[in-house]
């Protein structure tokens, strides 16, 4: 069977001449070069620098986002504050240049048919020089 | 015709006043932004790791409150 070499104690190597403070070091040395290991292994599986690389701002909002939740806010006030803004920023920039151009489209409409009902009338748009 | 060139010529005054302010602080912006990207590029770990503290402190202030 196959131990962990972080969970050996110095009875399983009682001839090694290791003193129980050398023991403890070399342990804490080990789970340390294990957990830097580890640590860079995840880095280098999620891309974290890369992709910190190329979003700077975007990857330390993210980060803020995900402590945010971790620490409880998600369901709050000032979550639903936010969404809020944010809901009513983006239908303003969603919606405005749409009815916008609606009412540029209607606008070219009234101010054709106006014309077309003028020049029927016979009555509108004279020319100032002549009245 | 002489109150507009009035104007045009008040605006342009203070538009060479103004010009540049404006310009040391877009470089000043421009500075500070590479500055803290260069940080942030440099030390990704611990940027990140503090944003988490931060937001999670956020959180649990927002929760309490």
């Amino acid at each position: 069977m196959r131990r962990m070499v972080v969970m050996e104690t110095p009875e399983q190597h009682p001839s090694n001449g290791h003193s129980t403070e050398h023991w403890v070091n070399d342990s804490a040395h080990k789970a340390w070069d294990r957990t830097r290991g580890a640590v860079s292994e995840l880095k280098r599986a999620a891309a974290i620098e890369e992709r910190v690389n190329r979003h700077p701002y975007g990857s330390v909002a993210a980060a803020l986002g995900i402590g945010y939740v971790l620490g409880g806010g998600i369901f709050t006030p000032l979550t639903s504050r936010i969404v809020a803004l944010g809901l009513r920023i983006g239908v303003r920039l969603a919606v405005l240049p749409m009815l916008k151009d609606e009412i540029s489209v209607l606008a070219d409409a009234l101010g054709g048919e106006g014309e077309g009902k003028g020049r029927r009338g016979g009555r509108a748009a004279k020319p100032s020089g002549e009245r | 015709m002489e109150m507009a060139e009035q104007i045009e010529s008040t605006v342009r005054e203070v538009g060479a006043r103004v010009r540049p302010q404006l310009d040391d602080a877009k470089r000043r912006l421009t500075s500070l932004n590479s500055s803290v990207t260069g940080y942030i590029k440099e030390n990704p770990g611990r940027c990140l790791i503090g944003a988490i503290a931060i937001g999670f402190l956020v959180g649990k202030i927002a929760r309490r409150a």
